[in-house]
């Protein structure tokens, strides 16, 4: 043999005594018969074929020999099993409701007051406050179509942002009837 | 645990082998080379003759220094008994197969 020992031969012996130690009962005669029988084998290569065959043997042996599952072992992990996967279910659940349900407006109705309305479209109209939470776009988009005449942010007491716009809104819209073009807030709302 | 069948292909060629030269202490890669089993297959196969009490074993000093002890085997009665039936077996079917 070589005074060297080839990478062939180093790895042959590390696969053995990784196999000594995986046998079930090791240190046990049958590891070290494994272990020992490499040193008589001449061919490196032949010396790494067995060790990795013999890694294999213990691990069967290892298969073979497990500790069998109690039902009482068994019912335990099925029920820590089930509560956790409960408990991500319920999280999960209450973190996608945040996310799937939008923003309802509250629309709160007030009198109107529009000088710059026709006496013909007043009765018509209905004026009011929407009020939206989680709102990030500006409100003159938001009531695109709808008259703005006030826009303001605060902060809710969950610290989302409340969005509040005094609008006036056709209370029976109709394709005929003439559409009131926004006007420019008259103040920048800050978001 | 339940006893296995000694009945497989690799389990009767190992046994034919050990049979061959009944009274001779065996190593584990001569037999590998003999009966062609990988020493995957070939140990799990002389543990399992051992724990049945067909296979006995022991730890010989090696021929040379510098070299560690080496397991080896060889058949109980009990495992020649078991080899010579399988033997008479295999002969049997190969006549009835010769026949028909």
């Amino acid at each position: 043999m070589n005074a060297a020992p080839s990478r062939f031969r180093r790895l042959a012996v590390t696969l053995a005594r990784h196999a000594a130690r995986v046998l079930p009962g090791a240190p046990s005669s049958w590891a070290q018969a494994m272990r020992h029988e490499l040193d008589y084998i001449a061919d490196d290569s032949a010396a790494l074929r067995w060790a990795f065959g013999c890694m294999l043997a213990s691990y069967k042996a290892r298969f073979v020999h497990r500790p069998r599952l109690s039902l009482r072992a068994a019912w335990r992990q099925l029920a820590t099993s089930g509560a956790l996967m409960l408990l991500i279910g319920l999280a999960l659940q209450e973190h996608a409701g945040g996310q799937t349900e939008p923003p309802q407006p509250a629309f709160d109705e007030t009198t109107c007051d529009l000088p710059g309305v026709s006496p013909e479209l007043r009765p018509r109209l209905r004026c009011g406050t929407v009020s939206v939470r989680g709102i990030t776009t500006s409100p003159t988009r938001a009531v695109s179509g709808w008259r703005s005449s006030l826009s303001r942010t605060s902060s809710s007491p969950r610290g989302r942002s409340l969005l509040s716009i005094s609008v006036a809104a056709p209370a029976n819209p109709s394709p005929s009837m003439p559409r009131i073009r926004p006007e420019r807030p008259t103040r920048p709302a800050a978001i | 645990m339940p006893r296995k069948s000694n009945n497989s292909r690799q389990t009767r060629a190992l046994l034919a082998a050990l049979l061959e030269r009944a009274q001779t202490w065996r190593h584990g890669y001569d037999l590998s080379k003999e009966t062609g089993l990988k020493s995957g297959t070939l140990y799990p196969l002389l543990m399992r003759l051992s724990e049945q009490g067909l296979l006995e074993s022991r730890w010989q000093e090696p021929e040379r220094s510098g070299l560690p002890p080496r397991h080896v085997y060889r058949l109980t009665a009990t495992g020649r008994a078991l080899a010579r039936e399988q033997e008479l077996e295999a002969v049997a079917t190969d006549r009835a197969g010769a026949w028909a």
